[in-house]
């Protein structure tokens, strides 16, 4: 942990990387994704970011929620980092337990370990979706992590929002906050 | 240090061009090796070695099965003889092929290096190769040949960012042994082996086995998707040089039969891992490389099947759909069999045969995480 927030510091010392209040209320997420927040978020913008956005308490090395809105046929989840790393493609004829995997790569691409906990279906105002549960024991720094994901396919594009935070203090603090970001996603047909 | 020891005894080693010529004669191997003063540069290698064995006996990573463990660890007891007391293996849930040692006797075993190996012997290959550059110091030559003080300082800074396994990766890349370096612990890796009774012959197995798995990959290269293969001389060399000093220490056993009873109870886990990695040209050559083996395996034809259908390419669910039907044919088969045969079918709409291989999976997996989908896929699929 202490390693990830020197990086963060770095970067963020380098001016590389920027955060941005995001308040309380219904916020717009690409084009076709909205949802709603109980309590204001921080956005963070550095490189190495894309193609979803992200959103974070504490700190990104310390909490962090990626959102994605209209990930496309073909795309990755993750920016393209070239060299030898396996790319993580979303296809939009993926079953909700590829779409889970699929995540499950990108977030397992450093070597960490991921278990799926939990996955069930779930609607997201009337457009059919799913909820998935994990834990995560992050390579870098061995912590243990957990997480939870909500994701709905549209007019072959996926819209999915994925938190991730220390088990112990940090997840339980705002696990409440994200399931009611996940809740009201509202995907405009 | 004796760079030449292991020329002393007897085994000659002529470096020349593509390989070497070699003789037969007993090897000597040197004296334990003393904990160097913390005060000289072995002695501060010993240290971060010491404080990275430190961070693997803690770490999440670690496999900690005492039976497993004191398999391996005999196997490599074997092998380093009298050096034994001073080599500790630590086994790595890793799903990619490697072994390492550092200079204070900590060995890393790799969980990859476990699934792709066939037997005792070709595990012992790996790991006498390790051990050969443990008794010849090359670490601590690598060091030296570090020249600039700048260069040594940067590797040790990018120790501090790196952290936890990535450690020995990057000093691995950093300070990487040199060819004949490599050359050398192969010799020394299929002396080894022959004292210890395995046969040598598997040592060049196991290699070819490794490169055709990496020569699957769309971008074919060994040398960039593999730490063992990055630094290490040409498969091809290493290949030939092997064969032919396995063809001068005929015999040895190979321990197929201990080998399968003490992996057979990680190897589903570990396959698990295998398929995560999406890599998989590479995996399908693995999968159908030990699925090839005289006894059917239900493991590997799942396997296979579920890398088959995460690919998806044209005809790829039909090769996954042969694959779970032999697997579930064979018996034995993971649960998780039932539940791919029932997503495919269900994508098919032939709904009967999905909503059969989707109940039989909640059947045999009462509890499954995904318990609640698959639930929903057969109501959805009607009564």
């Amino acid at each position: 942990m202490k390693k990830l927030l020197i990086l963060c510091v770095v970067l963020l010392l380098s001016g590389c990387v920027s955060v941005a209040k995001v308040e309380t209320g219904p916020r717009a997420i690409g084009e076709r994704l909205t949802v709603t927040l109980d309590g204001a978020w921080n956005h963070v913008d550095a490189p190495g970011v894309g193609p979803g956005q992200l959103w974070t308490m504490e700190g990104s090395p310390v909490d962090q929620l990626r959102l994605y809105s209209g990930i496309k046929e073909g795309q990755a989840l993750h920016a393209e980092q070239g060299g030898q790393q396996k790319s993580f493609t979303f296809r939009s004829n993926m079953q909700p337990d590829e779409i889970a995997s699929l995540f499950e790569g990108m977030l397992t691409r450093d070597g960490s370990r991921y278990k799926l906990e939990k996955l069930e279906p779930m609607s997201f105002n009337g457009q059919p979706g799913f909820r998935f549960d994990y834990s995560l024991v992050r390579k870098v720094d061995n912590v243990h992590l957990s997480g939870v994901g909500f994701a709905a396919v549209s007019r072959n594009e996926l819209f999915a929002v994925v938190y991730m935070a220390p088990r112990l203090v940090f997840y339980p603090r705002y696990i409440a906050r994200v399931e009611h970001i996940g809740k009201s996603m509202s995907i405009k047909p | 240090m004796n760079r030449r020891r292991f020329l002393a005894g007897g085994a000659c080693c002529a470096l020349a061009g593509h390989g070497f010529a070699f003789a037969q004669e007993p090897w000597q191997a040197p004296p334990r090796l003393a904990k160097p003063d913390l005060a000289t540069e072995e002695g501060g290698l010993w240290a971060m070695m010491d404080r990275e064995e430190r961070n693997i006996r803690r770490s999440p990573f670690l496999i900690r099965d005492r039976r497993l463990h004191d398999y391996v660890q005999d196997i490599a007891c074997r092998l380093a003889g009298d050096h034994c007391p001073d080599v500790r293996v630590h086994i790595v849930n890793t799903p990619l092929f490697n072994a390492n040692m550092a200079p204070n006797g900590m060995m890393q075993v790799w969980s990859g290096l476990l699934l792709r190996a066939e037997n005792e012997a070709q595990l012992a290959a790996v790991l006498g190769h390790e051990i050969g550059h443990y008794l010849e110091k090359h670490s601590l030559e690598r060091l030296r040949d570090v020249k600039s003080a700048s260069a040594l300082a940067q590797v040790m800074g990018l120790f501090g960012i790196a952290g936890a396994f990535g450690q020995l990766a990057v000093i691995a890349g950093m300070l990487s042994y040199s060819r004949d370096q490599e050359r050398k612990a192969d010799l020394i890796g299929s002396m080894l082996m022959h004292r210890a009774g395995y046969d040598p012959a598997e040592a060049a197995k196991i290699w070819n086995n490794l490169l055709l798995e990496l020569k699957a990959r769309p971008d074919g290269s060994p040398s960039a998707n593999s730490p063992m293969f990055a630094t290490h001389p040409s498969p091809e060399e290493r290949s030939e040089t092997l064969s032919k000093l396995a063809a001068g220490m005929p015999g040895g056993r190979t321990g197929a039969e201990t080998w399968e009873e003490k992996i057979r109870p990680f190897r589903n886990e570990w396959l698990k891992e295998e398929i995560k990695r999406g890599q998989h040209e590479e995996s399908i050559a693995l999968l159908t490389r030990m699925g090839a083996g005289s006894t059917p395996n239900s493991e590997y034809r799942y396997a296979r099947g579920e890398v088959y259908r995460l690919r998806a390419k044209a005809g790829d669910l039909d090769l996954a759909v042969a694959d779970f039907q032999a697997a579930a044919a064979i018996g034995g088969e993971p649960p998780e069999t039932h539940r791919a045969l029932g997503l495919i079918y269900r994508s098919r709409r032939q709904i009967s045969e999905a909503k059969a291989s989707l109940r039989r999976y909640l059947e045999l997996m009462p509890s499954a995480p995904d318990q609640a989908m698959i639930k929903s896929y057969i109501e959805e699929l009607g009564s």
